[in-house]
């Protein structure tokens, strides 16, 4: 068993789609700070996936800050860092400017992407107190 | 940097076919490396070819630092086969099969042997003739991993198998990698593409790309690009948009070079554009988009 789930969709890179799934659990309090991380075997293992591949989730998520491998020990989960200026702009002034575009595309109201990100936010908060 | 299996120029011609056309490709070490392509597209010949099953008509292949003319016991004891085609004696218990094979494996383990049949629950009192498709499959592939292969080589392993077993035996050979490596034929594109780190896809005995599975789903989008009114295809369209339709205000087609400039590249060929959509691609779309192109680009000639 590993702490998150994860249905892998055709046409995406498998790490892309394997981190991003580990990423949501950190964020959601299934995996906590100091939680271990699944290795590189368990991961493949689990989701039958190339070792390789495993191997690249855990570096990249270690090289995003979100996980240290400790000698010996294995790979635990690490507390997030903080956003750097950078990240900061790039979600909130691209990434939020790409979402109203496409919103208002389709035709949705201001008041339907609200509740939409809030239904969003709080489906996050709402996993973690299940767990608790 | 030796690789455990590689081909140059491999050709190989019976009297009425020509199976393979210069084939060349290189596993790297560690790899799960699918070969793909439709029925009778040379994927069998080049497994036995591979394993001097075959002799090439020309050019070489090197399987573990050998030339595959010259493939012997030192080097077979170090390669696991199975193969959809393979004849197993059925009149053996699938526990009399298992113990002959151990004899000419001197790497053989006793332990790997047990883990795999508690693993498959192999039934090893009844014979092999008996045995589904699926237990028959599973006593071959115990009998190919006991003794610790270097190169694992699998010839529509999974084929008519169901979910359950298919995953258990995908669950095995991963286990096994990166110290070995393991090279598969299959014409299921939606069965490989989560665990072969590469895909080859071989087409009338001609290899039409070889390369990193995460490489090939990242740089395939289809493209939909709409516009304010129908307007006809533009000539002189990049080389790497496959297959451009037009169907009213809507023009697709397939990028096999999407990238982080592609949406630019896009825009400025149809200025008008209204919307651009890029949808991720399955294998299996990625491969017909591949044949459709190849098929009109045969007619044009």
């Amino acid at each position: 068993m590993i702490p998150f789930q994860l249905n892998l969709q055709s046409g995406v890179p498998v790490h892309e789609q394997v981190a991003f799934a580990a990423k949501k659990a950190m964020i959601s309090g299934q995996l906590r700070p100091g939680d271990p991380f699944p290795s590189v075997r368990a991961l493949s293992k689990a989701m039958k996936i190339h070792p390789n591949t495993a191997h690249k989730v855990i570096a990249q998520l270690t090289a995003e800050g979100l996980l240290e491998v400790r000698p010996g020990i294995g790979t635990v989960v690490l507390a997030p860092p903080p956003a750097t200026g950078a990240e900061r702009a790039r979600l909130l002034g691209h990434e939020v400017e790409q979402l109203t575009v496409e919103a208002r595309k389709l035709g949705l109201s201001l008041g339907d992407l609200h509740a939409a990100i809030d239904d969003q936010w709080r489906r996050l908060d709402g996993h973690e107190e299940e767990l608790q | 940097m030796t690789s455990p299996l590689c081909a140059i120029e491999l050709t190989k011609t019976f009297p009425r076919v020509d199976a393979l056309h210069g084939l060349s490709l290189e596993v790297p070490e560690g790899a799960v490396f699918a070969l793909v392509g439709p029925n009778g597209a040379g994927k069998t010949t080049a497994i036995k070819t591979f394993l001097n099953l075959y002799k090439p008509t020309s050019g070489n292949a090197e399987v573990l630092g050998v030339n595959s003319r010259c493939l012997g016991p030192a080097q077979l004891a170090q390669i696991g086969y199975v193969s959809e085609n393979q004849r197993l004696p059925g009149w053996m218990t699938a526990g009399y099969f298992l113990n002959y094979c151990k004899e000419f494996y001197p790497a053989w383990s006793a332990d790997d042997l047990a883990s795999l049949v508690h693993l498959y629950e192999l039934p090893l009192d009844r014979k092999l003739g008996q045995l589904s498709r699926g237990m028959r499959v599973k006593a071959q592939l115990a009998s190919s991993l006991a003794y610790r292969p270097k190169l694992i080589v699998l010839d529509e392993p999974f084929s008519g198998l169901d979910v359950l077993v298919r995953d258990q035996l995908i669950e095995s050979v991963l286990e096994r990698t990166p110290e070995a490596t393991v090279f598969l034929a299959s014409h299921d594109l939606a069965e490989i593409e989560s665990f072969a780190s590469h895909v080859a896809y071989l087409n009338d005995g001609r290899l039409a790309f070889a390369e990193e599975t995460a490489s090939l789903t990242a740089r395939f989008r289809q493209i939909e690009v709409t516009l304010d009114s129908p307007a006809a295809l533009p000539a002189d369209l990049p080389s790497t948009w496959l297959n451009p339709e037009v169907s009213g205000v809507v023009i697709g087609f397939t990028d096999s070079g999407y990238s982080d400039r592609s949406q630019a590249e896009i825009r400025s060929r149809f200025p008008g554009a209204r919307e651009i959509a890029a949808h991720t691609m399955p294998l299996r779309s990625i491969v017909l988009a591949l044949e459709k192109s190849a098929k009109s680009s045969r007619g044009a000639r």
